[in-house]
This record gives C-alpha cells, sequence and structure tokens, in this order.
C-alpha cells in the first residue's frame, strides 16, 4: 500500500500529465500552421471546376464538422479529446473518409511485429557482445571487432539497407526486394514463412545498427565496470569468468540497457520510417512517410499520438522496474 | 613452524613508458624476508614505500606495468617449494582462496552492490568448491556466526549495511574457505577506532582459530601493536628493520624506526611529538646510498654512496644502516 501510495502513484501520474501535454501540442502545432486543410481540400476541388458556390458553403462546413475544425479553439480541443476517448482520430484527408484508425491498424501488426523482434535480437546481442568485448578488451578478436563496429556504427540506415538490397536481392537474389508478405492472409506456412522472407532484409538492417548502437553503449559501460573493485576483486578470487561477465559487470550495467530497451520499444510507432520507405515494407513508417509528403494531418497525428503514449508507458515501465534491476534504487 | 613463503632479492619495479619517456618505479627493491608459518608478519611504512607493491607481489596478483625485474616469491605448500612466477593458471586458481586470500584495502566497494551476501559468498565458494546453493549458504551462516556476524547480513545488499559491517563481512568472504595464507591490506584504515577494534579482534580470531598466517599490511602502528608477532620496516622500496614486535616497539635501531616509534602519542607523555624532517624520496629516482641519508640527522659521508646492508645487530633483529653498524663494531672492539 505505501509502495503504491508513495512510489507507482506519482509516476502513473506523470505519465498521465506527459501523455496530456503531449496531446494538447499535437492538436496545437498544426492550427498554428498557416495553411486551412479545409481551404486546400476546396481549392484542390475548385482548380479544375466551377462549383456552385452554396454547394461550396454546404462543403465547407461539413468538411469543417468532419475535420473537426468549426467552433473555437476551445471547443475544438474539448471536441478533441472527446474523440481521443472513442479512440477516434477522424477520417484521412488523402482517401476521405476512410478512418485514420483503419490505416493505423493495417500498419500497426508489420511494425510491431517487425520492430519488436529487432529490437529485442539486437539489444540482447548488443550487451552480450559488447559486455565480452570490453570485458576481454585486450584480446586479438575483442579489438578486430570493435574495429569492425566502429565502421557500422557511424553508416546510416539507408547505405545498410541499399548494400542488403544489392547484395541479397539483386545480385544473389535470395530475398525479395519489396512488400511485406505474398498471398492471403492466412495461418498457413506458406503466409507464414512469405512474412519472414519478406521481412528477413529490413530486419537484418534494422539489427545491425541497433546492434552496432547498443554494441559500442555496452563496450563503454562494461569497461568502467571491470575496472570497479568487485571485479578486479572477484578476479582475484578466481570466480569463473562467465559468472563475473554475467552476474558482475553485465548485472551493474543494466540500468541504462533497461531504459534504451523501453524507449525503444515506446518509440517502435513511429515505424522505422527509412527501413520501411527503403523495402515498401507496409508497416507505419511507411504511411507516415505518404502522409507528411501528402499532408495528411490526421494520419500524422494519430501516429505521433500513439508515438506518445508509446514513449511516455515506457518511461513508465522503466521507472516502475528500477527497483527491480538496482537495489540501491530506493522505493520513495 | 617452518617458512611458508619466503622472497629472494626481491625486486618489482613499475615500467612504464608514455611518449618515448621511460619511467621506471622501484617500488620493491632488493627484499629478502621469510614468514613462518602461523605468525602474523606486520610490514609498516609510510604511504607510498612499496607496502602495497609488496603485497601484490607476494599474492602473485600483478600485472604490467608492475614487473618483477629480479629475484623470486618461493611458496612452501604441503612441504613442496612452489616458485610463484612458475605457477601455471590453473595452480594459481587452485590456490586462491583454498589455501591463499586476500582482503582488499578500501572493503567499501569490493561488494558487488547488485548481489546479496550470501549470493556473493556463493559465487566465491563455489569457485573452488562444489556446493550447491544451499551448501554454500549454510556453510556461510555458520561461518557468520562463529565470528558473531548477524545471520540478517546474508540477505542484506553491501549498501544496507555499516563500513565497519561491510569491512567484516569482507574478511569472512575472503577467510571463508580457512585459507593457510591470508594477506590483509590497511584492513583498519577508513574505520573509527571503535570499529577498528572490532575487525583487529576478528582478524585475531580467524587467525587463531585455523593457525593461519597473517600478513597484515598498514601504516598504523598501532594496529602491528595489536596484531603483528614480527614488525618489517619499508622505507623508500627497501626493508629497512625487521624484528619481534616488541623489539620494534621498545629497542627500534634503525634511524627512521625510531622516528616512526618516537612519532606515536603515548598517555604517559605531553611533549610534542617531533616530525621526521623532509618528504619521502620519489622512487623513480631513489637517492644514491642510504635511501634514508637526505632526511637522516645521523648521516655520515658513506650513507650517501653505500647502501647499508641489512644485518643481524641482534638474535632476529635485523638492520640495513652504516651508522648502527658501526657503533656495534666499535662496541665489539672494545
Amino acid at each position: 500500500m505505501q509502495l503504491l501510495k508513495s512510489y507507482i502513484l506519482p509516476r502513473v501520474a506523470q505519465w498521465a500529465v506527459v501523455i496530456f501535454v503531449g496531446v494538447t501540442v499535437t492538436f496545437l502545432i498544426p492550427r498554428f500552421s498557416p495553411v486551412n486543410p479545409v481551404d486546400e481540400m476546396i481549392g484542390r476541388m475548385t482548380a479544375f471546376q466551377t462549383i456552385d458556390p452554396a454547394a461550396v458553403v454546404a462543403m465547407r462546413a461539413t468538411m469543417e464538422d468532419l475535420y473537426g475544425l468549426d467552433g473555437s479553439l476551445l471547443e475544438q480541443y474539448l471536441a478533441f479529446w472527446r474523440r481521443l476517448i472513442q479512440f477516434d482520430l477522424g477520417p484521412s484527408f488523402q482517401n476521405f473518409p476512410t478512418p485514420v484508425n483503419e490505416f493505423i491498424s493495417a500498419g500497426l501488426p508489420w511494425t510491431v511485429g517487425l520492430l519488436t523482434t529487432t529490437t529485442i535480437i539486437s539489444w540482447l546481442l548488443g550487451i552480450l557482445v559488447g559486455s565480452l568485448v570490453g570485458y576481454n578488451q585486450h584480446r586479438r578478436w575483442a579489438q578486430a571487432l570493435e574495429r569492425v563496429v566502429i565502421v557500422v556504427y557511424p553508416t546510416p540506415y539507408l547505405i545498410i539497407a541499399l548494400i542488403l538490397i544489392f547484395i541479397f536481392a539483386f545480385y544473389w537474389p535470395v530475398f525479395p526486394m519489396t512488400g511485406g508478405a505474398q498471398g492471403t492472409p492466412a495461418l498457413t506456412w506458406d503466409y507464414i514463412s512469405s512474412i519472414l522472407r519478406f521481412g528477413f532484409l529490413p530486419a537484418l538492417s534494422i539489427v545491425i545498427g541497433g546492434f552496432a548502437f547498443r554494441f559500442i553503449m555496452a563496450k563503454a559501460l562494461s569497461t568502467s565496470e571491470i575496472a570497479s573493485d568487485y571485479v578486479q576483486y572477484a578476479e582475484l578470487a578466481a570466480v569463473p569468468k562467465r559468472r563475473i561477465v554475467m552476474s558482475y559487470v553485465i548485472r551493474n550495467t543494466m540500468l541504462p540497457h533497461v531504459n534504451d530497451l523501453a524507449l525503444s520499444l515506446g518509440a517502435m510507432f513511429e515505424g522505422a520510417l527509412i527501413v520501411e520507405v527503403m523495402f515498401g515494407y507496409p508497416g507505419l513508417g511507411s504511411k507516415l512517410f505518404t502522409a507528411i509528403s501528402n499532408a495528411d494531418y490526421n494520419i500524422i497525428m494519430g501516429i505521433v499520438l500513439l508515438s506518445i503514449v508509446g514513449i511516455a508507458t515506457g518511461s513508465l515501465i522503466v521507472d516502475l522496474l528500477y527497483p527491480v534491476f538496482d537495489p540501491r534504487v530506493r522505493l520513495r | 613452524m617452518g617458512t611458508i613463503i619466503e622472497t629472494n632479492n626481491l625486486r618489482a619495479y613499475y615500467i612504464t613508458n608514455a611518449y618515448g619517456v621511460e619511467r621506471t618505479v622501484k617500488a620493491v627493491d632488493d627484499i629478502t624476508l621469510r614468514i613462518q608459518e602461523g605468525e602474523v608478519y606486520g610490514i609498516a611504512g609510510e604511504s607510498g614505500c612499496g607496502k602495497s607493491t609488496l603485497l601484490r607481489v607476494l599474492l602473485n596478483a600483478y600485472d604490467p606495468p608492475l614487473t618483477v625485474v629480479g629475484g623470486e616469491v618461493v611458496y612452501h605448500l604441503d612441504g613442496e617449494r612452489v616458485n610463484a612466477a612458475e605457477m601455471t593458471d590453473e595452480q594459481q586458481r587452485d590456490l586462491r582462496w583454498r589455501t591463499i586470500s586476500y582482503i582488499p584495502q578500501g572493503s567499501m566497494h569490493v561488494l558487488n552492490p547488485v548481489r546479496r551476501i550470501r549470493d556473493s559468498f556463493h559465487d566465491f565458494i563455489s569457485a573452488h568448491r562444489d556446493v550447491t546453493k544451499s551448501e554454500s549458504f549454510a556453510l556461510t551462516a555458520n561461518y557468520l556466526r562463529d565470528l558473531g556476524l548477524p545471520e540478517k547480513v546474508m540477505a542484506s545488499y553491501p549498501h544496507q549495511l555499516s563500513g565497519g559491517m561491510r569491512q567484516r563481512v569482507t574478511i569472512a568472504l575472503a577467510t571463508i574457505l580457512w585459507p593457510k595464507l591470508i594477506f590483509a591490506d590497511e584492513p583498519t584504515t577508513a574505520l573509527d577506532v571503535v570499529v577498528q577494534r572490532g575487525v583487529i579482534q576478528m582478524l585475531k580470531d580467524v587467525q587463531q582459530n585455523e593457525g593461519s598466517t597473517l600478513v597484515l599490511i598498514t601504516h598504523d602502528i598501532g594496529v602491528h601493536a595489536n596484531l603483528a608477532d614480527r614488525i618489517a620496516i619499508l622505507y623508500a622500496g627497501k626493508l629497512v628493520e625487521e624484528a619481534a614486535t616488541q623489539t620494534i616497539l621498545e629497542n627500534p635501531r634503525h634511524p627512521y624506526t625510531r622516528f616512526l616509534i618516537e612519532s606515536l602519542p603515548s598517555l604517559d607523555s605531553r611533549e610534542e611529538r617531533l616530525s621526521i624532517p623532509g618528504r619521502p624520496p620519489a622512487l623513480d629516482r631513489p637517492p644514491s646510498g642510504c635511501r634514508f641519508h637526505e632526511r637522516c640527522p645521523l648521516a655520515k659521508d658513506i650513507c650517501k654512496t653505500i647502501e647499508p646492508a641489512l644485518i643481524e645487530i641482534a638474535p632476529k633483529h635485523f638492520t640495513a644502516c652504516h651508522v648502527v653498524e658501526e657503533e656495534l663494531s666499535h662496541a665489539s672492539a672494545v
């Protein structure tokens, strides 16, 4: 009870405040933009044809209502919240009147599937290999590996993705170049294996980049850890190396890693924009990219809102898990 | 009671080469000593005199830049002479904790902060014995009870313990497998005197229960007076005097030891204590001759050029000083 009141509740409150502020800012920014999407739309419609002025006025009223742009700013804001609570994000501007929800739920499983797997794989691999290299930093193999990763690390996803496409889809076409899957969605081996086949290259390019980042982080953290008195002492006492790496080095560097994992998983809803666009992957990233190029505010806002909730929830979970990973963090 | 560890003309230098500038710090220079089985051997000296370096070499746990450039460390284990430099890694691992153990300096940070005390004990025990977790927990609980430590520390994390308790837990952790030879590096430093007393008592208990040999390093002559059977005085990487504790305290012969003993506060006298003039020499360019001559009020010409040898001036009382040597030869001439 004390735990709930003094540790959990304040953090949940903080989470709610972050989301509230995030949503408010998301609501305000497009409204401060000089471009009015309704004018844009009507302008586009009336560019090459004349429409009865009365019909235009009626159309404007309907659209303002649909887009949530009628009434004063405060009225709009309240209406915005009312709809949000019902998970109604409005229609897409570009593909009117398809609701934004439909777009997001079409892209979401692809992105979540791709990014959860790749984030967890690159996180585990990065920590394990990075810490091992940090622990064995004077060994030849560790130094060689570190040099390779240092070259890969600053290479943008774009280049990695391009190289992978060239090698594995063009010169040696073992994997498809674009798309998410083949055939009709069903729980058959054919369909599932095609998901894996289509997802392999995008996943690989994300894993390579994410691995490099986490490798460098884990290496730096473990390098300072092995100089600590308790690691030195355990080594002196001939405690097995595997135990030292796992329970002494990695265990003591877990906090930043857990932080990174939760925030990466939270930020997943933005999609892996570049990779998805490069591979024509049907996830949220592609949708976001199309929406941005078409000024489809409702879709952009929908994805941004999802991402705000995701990141805020990610940090809430990290905060709640801190005491599990470090007994020195007091429940207060 | 035989010798358990000896060094012969041991020289250990820190050799660094940064940007083409070679620097050699002669932290341990030509030290020969024999430590007897079952005794408490104290090594005293001021900061930077090479005490901790000597300990690392005795423990055979040193990495570059520290290099043994001459002499040897020999263990006598179960009647066998083992040269420390010739041991394989495996032999070394077998020896640690079971036979030779170490209580570190600054024990505040030697316990893994995210591991419960009992798990740390299990890590250390299972590294050398084939035990299950519950067996090592039982072993630990027994041992802590023998040493008078509360059993609740087992489930604690290091940060939940006081400094003195952490130090005691560390001593228990170092001696859990009843090693024959225990090295302790400043085990009481950074503890207040009340806690120090408890820690000293515990070291005594641990040493006496199994008749282990304790090599105790500290700059605190008071701790030596309480614990040590024999004391070696180190100055600037050299052994300058070695004798039974009482002899060192009551009849020190080397001028440096005399300064050291005279500087101790005493309950009987309220005189101002003299400090040794000058500063300890830098060990990358030690003074010629006797390393103490620059600070020694008795220094003669010979002290500036010729290094005094360690000689036995009385039974089991060794010192390295030209002046003392001369006095003795005069006395025997008369």
